[in-house]
C-alpha cells in the first residue's frame, strides 16, 4: 500500500538524484519532461500552449504548388493579417505543399495517344511544426487547368491550429468538411475546364479554317506542281491543330465522363444541378463536339457569353514561362468559389475555439439524442429536425415488451393500467376547476369537483421570514389544458372576430363558458386601457375577455369556464372532479406506452370507467385522432390570431435567433460578458480562444447564452427575492416582469428566460414585451411576460420600475443552489453552463418521477389513493430529497413531460391551464 | 563518413510476424533521410498472410514518402512528431513518427511508421493515442541506443585501429521489433474483442431487476465510482469470462462511443496480454487464480487505473492523474536515463534491462483503496433501479447521468479558465469552486476533475501539480492522526 513518506521520498528533486552519479546526465533531448509535455517549462498551464503559437487563433490556408514559383500561400480565412500574425505562411506552404501525395503508383499509361486525365481522390495530411507551435490538417487536391504542366494545378487547404491534439481528435469532421469545399471547387472548375476547352476547340476550329483556307489559296496558286517551303509549314500546322482539336476533344470528353456517382454516394451533394450531371451525360452519349457550345451553356447556372469569337492560334504561342497563371476564382467559376470561401468560413467558425467545448458538444449532443423526451424541456438544441417522432416512438418499440402484448400485460396488468387519472397529481395543489360545459344539444356535464385545498399546509408557508416583505392575500395560479384554452381563446374570437372557416363540430358544440366562482375571479381584460390599471384594481367588473358569468350556487374559490371545444373529453370525463382529469392518459400510459404503438390504443386494455375497486373512471388515451383534430383547429386558430396580433400564438422567441436584429443590435456593453472589471483587460485576448461554435451549439447562440447568463447573473445578485421568482417558473407558474421602460423590462425577461421550462418545439413561452391587453389564455401560453402595465394576482408580478415581486414563498434547497448570490461564478457564459448543469439533473429527476411505474400504480391490489399519492410523496421527499417546494417543480416537470409523451410528439407541450391557490408573498429589496 | 555508410541495396530487410487473428495493420517500416539519397527504408515489418495487399515495393514506396518533405524539418529539440495521412489514391492510412538522432556517425532524420488499409480508419483512429504513446517511447529508448552505439564505435575503432562495417545500425531493429510485435497484437486483438460502439444495457448489471441482484450493491458503487475518478480507465480481472464481460460492459455505459472502440473485451479460452492505455479491459486469471500486471506498463498509461476484482469484489484505484503522471514521468526518466548510463551490451540487452527497470521501481503499492465516497453515482444507482428494466428508461436515465457529469466538467474548466485568467493566475478558490458548482463531496469532485482532465489535459497538474510536495506532506500529517 502507498504511503506518505514513501511518496515524499519518491518526489524528491531529479537533480539530487543524479548528482549521485558521476556519468555525464542524460541530455534533454533524450528525456521526457518531468510534467507532461505540454506544461514542461515553469509556468506553463493548460492554455499556455494555446498562446504559444505566432498565430492568434486558428485559420484556414489555402497554398499552392506553383509550376512557376513553387509552394506559395494564396488566401487565408478568415482574411485577416492579424489572424495568421507573425506566422511565416510562405514557409508553411513550402512544408505543406513540398510533396506530392497524390501521385500515383502507375503514372500515365503507356501507349496512350491522348494525354490522360487522372482523377485522383484528395489526400489528407496531418503534421506539425513544433518550433513553430504550428499543426495542421492538410487536404490536397488537384485542379486541371489547360495551360497548366500536365493540365494540373496541385492545391490544398489547410486548417491551422496551435493543438496539436484538436487536429487528431476533429479529424474525421475536417475531412468531411473539407472534403465538401473540395468537391465544390473541384465541382467549378471541372465546369470552367470544360469552358476553357470549348474555347480552345473553337480557336483551334478557326485556326483549322483559316489554315486550309490558306492552304487551298496556296493549291490554287501552286502552277508550278511542287509544293513549296511555306506550303509545306502550312500544311504541318494544318495536321498540327488537326492533331490538337483530337486531343482537346478527347480532353472535353474525359472531363465529361467524371464519375459523378462518386459525388451521390456521398452524403455531400453539391452545388452541381441534377440537370447538369444529366447533360453531361448526354453530351457524353451523344459525343458532343464543339459544334454544340450552347448546350453545355445550360449547365452553368451564370449565365456567360453565349456566343464566343474565336482567336487564330499561333503556332508555339504556349511555351513561355511567363504567362500569368490562372487565380483560383479563374480556374473555378466564381459561383463555385464563392460557395467554397462560404463553406470554409463556415468550417472556420465550426472549428474555432478551445477544443474541449468541440468534444463536450459532440458527446452532449449524442447524449441528448438518447434523451429525446426530455429535451424539450430546457435544451435549446431541441429542435423537430433533431428529434424526429418516429425515432422516439421506434426506441420503444425496440423494447422487448413490444413485440409480446402478453409479456407487457403481465408487467402492467388492466387494472393498473387503467388506472384514474387521479393517480398522476398534479404538482399544485389544485384548486378544483369546475369545467363546465353547456352545449345546446347535450347537458351540462359537470366536469369537476372542488377539492378541498390545504390551507393549512399553504398558510405554513406564512412563517417564513420574509425578511421585510410584505405579506399579500392569495393569489392563483393559473395552468389549463389545450383544449380549454382553444376553447376559451375560440370564444373570444368568435366574440369579436368573424371566424373563417368554424368547424361543424364547433358549430354545432356552441358552448358556454362560465366561471363557477365569483370571489376570487380572474379578471382577464380584453379591452381595458392599460394606463389605468394598478395591480389591486383588478376587480371582477372588468369586462372579460371570456364568456363568464358568475354562479349563484357556486363553491367558493371553485372556477368554472366552458371549453368550447372539448365536448369529446367532456364526455369522456366523466365527472371526474381533477383537473388532471382533462389530460388525455394518465401517467401509467407512459410507461405503457412504451410497448405500444405511439397511436394506437391497447384494444385490450380498454377499461371500464368504474371497476369493482372504485379506482378506474377512464380509459387511457394515448394521442388519438381526436386529440389531432383538435391541435389542427387550435393550430389554425393560433396562426389565425397570429395575423390579429394577439399573445395566443407562439412565436419564434426573436431572443433566441442569432440572425434577429435584436441580437445583432446588442451593445458592446451588453455583449460582455464580465462581470468583474478585470476581464474588461483581458477581454480581447480570451475572446480570441473562446469558442463560438456556430452551428453545433443551437439555434440560440453563444451571444445569446452569454448575455442570458450575464443578465440572470445580475439579477440573482442584484434581488433577494430571486428564488421564489425563479421558483414561480420552474414550478409553472406565470411570471409577469413590470416596468415602464422596455429595455429594463427585457433584460430582466433574458435573465429569468434561463429559468423557464420549454412548452414547445420552437420557442419557450417567453413573451419579452407587450403593451397589449392579457387574455385569460396568455397564462396558458406564456410563462414569462414582460408587461408594459401592471396587471394582476394569479400571476407572479415582478415589478422592474418599484423592484418588488409578488408570488409564492420558496423553502427549498434546489434553487438556492441554482441562483446563489454569493456565488463566485465570474462571467455569464459560466453562469448559464451552470444553470444548464442543474436543469438537465432537475430533468433527470422529472424523468424518474414521471417514469417511475410504482409510484403512480397500486402495488397491491386494493390499495387506496392516499396510499398512493403519500408513496409519491415520500418518494419525492425520501429518495430525491426534496422538500415541499422543489416537489412541486419536480411535479410540474413531470407534468410536462408526460402530456409531452403523450401528446404530438412534433408540435409539443400546451401545458394545462389551472387555478391554484396558492398565498403570496410581496418581497421588496 | 562514407565508408560508415552502408551500400545501398534494393533489397529491404524485412521482418514477417505469425499473428493469432486477423490483422489490420498492412506493415510497419523503419526509413531514414540518407544525406545522399534522400530517403530510405531501412526495415519492413508485414504480418505473415497469403495474399499481400501491398508489395514491399509499395511499402518502400509509401515510407519514403513518409520522410519526404522532412529536409525542411522545424522541430524542437528531441521532439518526436506524429504525422497522419490518409492516402485515399492508395487505399492506405499511414502513421509516422518523426525524430532525429545520431548514428552511423550522422545526424539524420528518421521515420517509424505504420501502414493500414484506408477501410481501417475509424477502427484506428480511437486507437491512434495509444500506439503513438507506445510507439513514441520505444523511440525515446531506441534513440539513446543508436547514440550509444556510435559512441562505442568510434571508441572501438580508435582502439582496434579498425572499421567494423558489419551489423552497423542494425541492433535497434530487434528493439523496435519488441514493440512493433506488440502493438500489431494489439491491434489484432482489438479487432476481435473491442467492446461494440453501442452497448445494450440488457448485457449489463444496470438491467438487473434491483440492485445487488448480480452484484453487490457496495461493490458496484465502488466499482462505477473509482472507474470514474480514474477518468474512465479499469483493469477487470476475474476467473469467468463472462463475469468479467459484464462489469466491462457496464463500465463502458460511462464512456464515450470513441472510448469504447479503444476498451477490449476479455477472451474466454486464455487471457490476453495488459495494454497500456486501453480504457476498460477484462483480463482472466490464470489457472493459479492470479493475473499479473506488469507494472511499468500500467505507469505507462494515460490515466491513472482502477483495478477491479469480480472475484473478490475488491476495487482498487491509482492515485489521481497529476500524481500518477509525476510518477509515471519520473519513472520514464530513470528508465532512460539507465538506459544511457548503461556501460557494456550486457546492461544494453533487452532482457537486462527490463531487470534494471524493477531497480527504479519505488516501493510503492500504486494501488490504493477508494478512500473518497460520491453522491453522483449513489444517487444514480439508488434512483436507476425504480425504473421498470427491459425498457429503454434506465437508458434514458443513465444517458441523463453522463450529460450532467459532462456539463458539470465543462462548467468547471470554465470555472477555473474565468477565475485564473486562462492559467495567467493560479487558482486559489478551490472551496469557493466546490461550493458553487455542488462539489462538496470529494468523490464528485474527483469524478468531475478526471472527465475535465480528459477534455483539458494537465488541469490536474495545473490544480494540484504545484503545491505536490505541500498536499504530501499534508496527508502524511494527517495519516499520523
Amino acid at each position: 500500500m502507498i504511503s506518505a513518506p514513501d511518496v515524499v521520498a519518491f518526489t524528491k528533486e531529479e537533480e539530487e538524484e543524479e548528482e549521485a552519479y558521476s556519468d555525464p546526465p542524460l541530455p534533454e533531448e533524450y528525456s521526457v519532461p518531468l510534467f507532461s509535455s505540454p506544461f514542461a517549462s515553469q509556468g506553463a498551464n493548460p492554455w499556455s500552449k494555446l498562446s504559444g503559437a505566432k498565430f492568434t487563433r486558428d485559420f484556414i490556408l489555402i497554398s499552392e504548388f506553383s509550376e512557376q514559383v513553387g509552394p506559395q500561400p494564396l488566401l487565408t480565412v478568415p482574411d485577416d493579417a492579424k489572424v495568421s500574425g507573425t506566422f511565416d505562411l510562405n514557409y508553411f506552404s513550402l512544408r505543406i505543399m513540398s510533396v506530392d501525395y497524390q501521385a500515383s503508383f502507375v503514372g500515365h499509361p503507356p501507349g496512350c495517344p491522348y494525354p490522360k486525365l487522372n482523377f485522383v481522390e484528395d489526400s489528407k495530411v496531418v503534421l506539425g511544426d513544433s518550433k513553430e507551435g504550428a499543426f495542421a490538417y492538410v487536404h490536397h487536391l488537384t485542379l486541371y487547368d489547360l495551360e497548366a504542366r500536365g493540365f494540373v494545378r496541385p492545391f490544398c487547404m489547410a486548417y491551422i491550429s496551435a493543438d496539436e491534439h484538436k487536429i487528431m481528435q476533429m479529424f474525421q469532421e475536417l475531412s468531411v468538411e473539407f472534403s465538401k469545399a473540395s468537391e465544390c471547387l473541384k465541382t467549378g472548375n471541372r465546369k470552367a475546364f470544360a469552358n476553357e476547352l470549348e474555347k480552345k476547340l473553337k480557336d483551334l476550329n478557326y485556326t483549322r479554317t483559316v489554315l486550309h483556307n490558306e492552304t487551298e489559296v496556296q493549291k490554287k496558286n501552286n502552277e508550278k506542281g511542287y509544293y513549296s517551303t511555306q506550303a509545306i509549314e502550312k500544311a504541318n500546322e494544318l495536321a498540327s491543330v488537326e492533331k490538337s482539336i483530337i486531343e482537346h476533344q478527347d480532353l472535353l470528353k474525359q472531363i465529361r465522363s467524371y464519375p459523378y456517382s462518386k459525388l451521390k454516394d456521398s452524403d455531400f451533394h453539391p452545388y452541381e444541378p441534377e440537370s447538369a450531371v444529366e447533360l453531361a451525360e448526354d453530351n457524353l452519349e451523344q459525343g458532343v463536339t464543339t459544334s454544340k457550345p450552347d448546350e453545355t451553356g445550360e449547365m452553368n447556372p451564370y449565365p456567360r457569353r453565349s456566343s464566343y469569337t474565336p482567336k487564330l492560334i499561333k503556332a508555339k504561342s504556349t511555351k513561355c514561362f511567363d504567362k500569368k497563371l490562372k487565380t483560383l476564382q479563374e480556374l473555378c467559376d466564381v459561383y463555385f468559389f464563392t460557395q467554397t470561401l462560404d463553406q470554409l468560413h463556415q468550417i472556420e467558425k465550426t472549428f474555432r475555439g478551445d477544443v474541449c467545448y468541440l468534444l463536450t458538444n459532440q458527446i452532449s449532443r449524442a447524449l441528448l439524442k438518447k434523451q429525446t423526451i426530455t429535451n424539450f424541456l430546457f435544451e435549446e438544441t431541441f429542435t423537430v429536425e433533431e428529434r424526429p417522432p418516429e425515432k422516439q416512438s421506434n426506441a420503444f418499440q425496440a423494447s422487448p415488451l413490444d413485440s409480446s402484448d402478453a409479456k407487457y400485460l403481465e408487467v402492467c396488468p388492466v387494472p393498473k393500467m387503467a388506472i384514474n387519472l387521479t393517480v398522476y397529481k398534479s404538482s399544485v395543489e389544485s384548486v378544483p376547476i369546475k369545467m363546465d360545459q353547456e352545449l345546446e344539444d347535450t347537458p351540462g356535464t359537470e366536469v369537476g369537483e372542488p377539492m378541498a385545498y390545504d390551507q393549512q399546509d399553504n398558510l405554513g408557508y406564512l412563517d417564513a421570514d420574509l425578511k421585510g416583505s410584505v405579506s399579500s392575500g392569495e393569489s392563483i395560479e393559473v395552468l389549463g389544458t389545450e383544449k380549454s384554452a382553444a376553447a376559451l381563446a375560440l370564444s373570444e374570437s368568435q366574440a369579436s372576430l368573424p371566424q373563417p372557416h368554424p368547424s361543424p363540430q364547433a358549430v354545432r358544440n356552441k358552448a358556454v363558458s362560465r366561471r363557477t366562482i365569483s370571489e376570487d375571479s380572474i379578471e382577464v381584460l380584453s379591452t381595458c386601457p392599460s394606463e389605468a390599471l394598478i395591480p389591486d384594481d383588478f376587480k371582477a367588473s372588468y369586462p372579460s375577455a371570456i364568456n363568464e358569468e358568475p354562479y349563484a350556487d357556486e363553491e367558493d374559490e371553485g372556477l368554472r369556464f366552458s371549453p368550447s371545444l372539448n365536448l369529446d373529453r367532456a364526455e369522456e370525463m366523466g365527472g371526474d372532479p381533477e383537473p388532471e382529469n382533462l389530460l388525455p392518459a394518465d401517467s401509467t400510459c407512459c410507461i405503457g406506452k412504451e410497448s405500444s404503438s405511439f397511436l394506437e390504443p391497447l384494444p385490450n386494455l380498454a377499461p371500464k370507467l368504474c371497476d369493482d375497486d372504485g379506482v378506474v373512471s377512464i380509459p387511457p388515451r394515448p394521442y388519438r385522432q381526436a386529440d389531432q383534430e383538435f391541435r389542427i383547429n387550435f393550430t389554425d386558430y393560433s396562426s389565425h390570431d397570429g395575423i390579429t396580433g394577439s399573445l395566443l400564438t407562439y412565436e419564434p422567441d426573436p431572443h433566441y435567433l442569432m440572425s434577429s436584429p435584436e441580437t445583432g443590435k446588442i451593445s458592446l456593453d451588453k455583449c460582455s460578458d464580465s462581470t468583474v472589471s478585470y476581464m474588461s483587460s483581458t477581454g480581447s485576448t480570451s475572446s480570441d480562444r473562446t469558442p463560438s461554435p456556430a452551428p453545433l451549439i443551437g439555434p440560440s447562440g453563444e451571444r445569446h447564452k452569454k448575455k442570458a447568463g450575464q443578465n440572470a447573473l445580475r439579477f440573482i445578485r442584484q434581488y433577494p427575492f430571486a428564488h421564489p421568482a425563479i421558483y414561480s417558473l420552474l414550478s409553472g407558474r406565470t411570471l409577469i416582469v413590470l416596468g415602464e421602460d422596455k429595455g429594463a423590462v427585457e433584460k430582466l425577461v433574458t435573465a429569468l428566460s434561463i429559468f423557464v421550462p420549454n412548452c414547445g418545439a420552437y420557442a419557450k413561452p417567453v413573451k419579452h414585451w407587450t403593451t397589449s391587453p392579457l387574455h385569460i389564455t396568455d397564462f396558458q401560453k406564456w410563462k414569462l411576460i414582460g408587461l408594459q402595465s401592471r396587471y394582476s394576482r394569479y400571476i407572479s408580478i415582478l415589478d422592474a420600475d418599484s423592484k418588488t415581486l409578488r408570488c409564492p414563498q420558496y423553502r427549498g434547497a434546489l434553487i438556492s443552489r441554482l441562483a446563489d448570490h454569493r456565488t463566485q461564478i465570474k462571467r455569464g457564459s459560466t453562469y448559464y453552463m451552470h444553470v444548464q448543469t442543474l436543469l438537465t439533473q432537475l430533468c433527470s429527476k422529472a424523468f424518474l418521477y414521471t417514469f417511475c411505474h410504482h409510484l403512480h400504480l397500486p402495488i397491491r391490489e386494493g390499495e387506496t389513493e392516499d396510499s398512493v399519492a403519500a408513496r409519491r410523496l415520500n418518494f419525492l421527499k425520501a429518495h430525491l430529497g426534496l422538500p415541499h417546494e422543489d416537489s412541486r417543480v419536480v411535479q410540474y416537470l413531470a407534468e410536462l413531460l408526460k402530456l409531452q409523451y403523450l401528446q404530438d410528439p412534433v408540435r409539443g407541450v400546451s401545458p394545462v391551464l389551472r387555478f391554484d391557490y396558492v398565498p403570496s408573498a410581496l418581497y421588496k429589496i | 563518413m562514407s565508408a560508415l555508410c552502408p551500400p545501398p541495396s534494393p533489397a529491404v530487410a524485412k521482418t514477417e510476424i505469425a499473428l493469432n487473428g486477423e490483422s489490420p495493420l498492412l506493415a510497419a517500416t523503419f526509413a531514414y533521410w540518407d544525406n545522399i539519397l534522400g530517403p530510405r527504408v531501412r526495415h519492413i515489418w508485414a504480418p505473415k498472410a497469403e495474399q499481400q495487399f501491398l508489395s514491399d515495393g509499395e511499402i518502400t514506396f509509401l515510407a519514403n514518402h513518409t520522410l519526404n518533405g522532412e529536409i525542411l524539418r522545424n522541430a524542437e529539440s528531441g521532439a518526436i512528431d506524429v504525422k497522419f495521412f490518409v492516402l485515399a489514391e492508395k487505399g492506405v492510412i499511414i502513421v509516422s513518427l518523426i525524430f532525429d538522432g545520431n548514428w552511423n556517425g550522422d545526424r539524420s532524420t528518421y521515420g517509424l511508421s505504420i501502414i493500414l488499409p484506408q477501410s481501417e480508419l475509424s477502427f484506428y483512429l480511437p486507437l491512434h493515442r495509444v500506439c503513438v504513446d507506445r510507439l513514441t517511447h520505444i523511440i525515446r529508448k531506441g534513440r539513446i541506443w543508436m547514440h550509444k552505439e556510435r559512441q562505442e564505435h568510434i571508441q572501438r575503432a580508435v582502439v582496434e585501429g579498425t572499421e567494423r562495417m558489419e551489423d552497423q545500425g542494425q541492433s535497434i531493429i530487434p528493439m523496435l521489433t519488441g514493440e512493433v510485435i506488440p502493438v500489431m497484437e494489439l491491434l489484432s486483438s482489438m479487432k476481435s474483442h473491442s467492446v461494440p460502439e453501442e452497448i445494450d444495457i440488457c448485457d449489463t448489471v444496470l438491467s438487473d431487476d434491483d440492485i445487488g441482484d448480480s452484484c453487490h450493491e457496495g461493490f458496484l458503487l465502488k466499482a462505477i465510482s473509482s472507474h470514474l475518478q480514474t477518468c474512465g480507465c479499469s483493469v477487470v480481472v476475474g476467473s469467468s469470462a463472462e463475469k468479467v464481460n459484464k462489469i466491462v460492459r457496464t463500465l463502458c455505459l460511462f464512456l464515450t462511443s470513441a472510448e469504447r472502440k479503444c476498451s477490449r473485451l476479455c477472451r474466454s479460452e486464455t487471457s490476453f496480454k495488459y495494454e497500456s492505455g486501453l480504457f476498460v479491459q477484462g483480463l482472466l486469471k490464470d489457472v493459479t487464480g492470479s493475473f499479473v500486471l506488469p507494472f511499468r506498463q500500467v505507469m505507462y498509461a494515460p490515466y491513472p487505473t482502477t483495478h477491479i476484482d469480480v472475484d473478490v469484489n475488491t476495487v482498487k484505484q491509482m492515485p489521481p492523474c497529476h500524481e500518477h503522471i509525476y510518477n509515471q514521468r519520473r519513472y520514464m526518466r530513470s528508465e532512460l536515463t539507465a538506459f544511457w548510463r548503461a556501460t557494456s551490451d550486457e546492461e544494453m540487452a533487452q532482457d537486462t534491462i527490463i531487470h534494471t527497470d524493477e531497480s527504479f521501481t519505488p516501493d510503492l503499492n500504486v494501488f490504493q483503496d477508494v478512500l473518497h465516497q460520491d453522491t453522483l453515482v449513489k444517487a444514480f444507482l439508488d434512483q436507476v433501479f425504480h425504473l421498470k428494466p427491459g425498457l429503454s428508461l434506465r437508458s434514458v436515465f443513465l444517458a441523463q447521468f453522463l450529460l450532467v457529469l459532462h456539463r458539470k466538467a465543462l462548467t468547471l474548466i470554465k470555472y477555473i479558465e474565468d477565475d485564473t485568467q486562462k492559467g495567467k493566475k493560479p487558482f486559489k478558490s478551490l472551496r469557493s469552486l466546490k461550493i458553487d458548482l455542488d462539489l462538496t463531496a470529494e468523490g464528485d469532485l474527483n469524478i468531475i476533475m478526471a472527465l475535465a482532465e480528459k477534455i483539458k489535459p494537465g488541469l490536474h497538474s495545473f490544480l494540484f501539480g504545484r503545491p505536490f510536495y505541500t498536499s504530501v506532506q499534508e496527508r502524511d500529517v494527517l495519516m499520523a492522526f
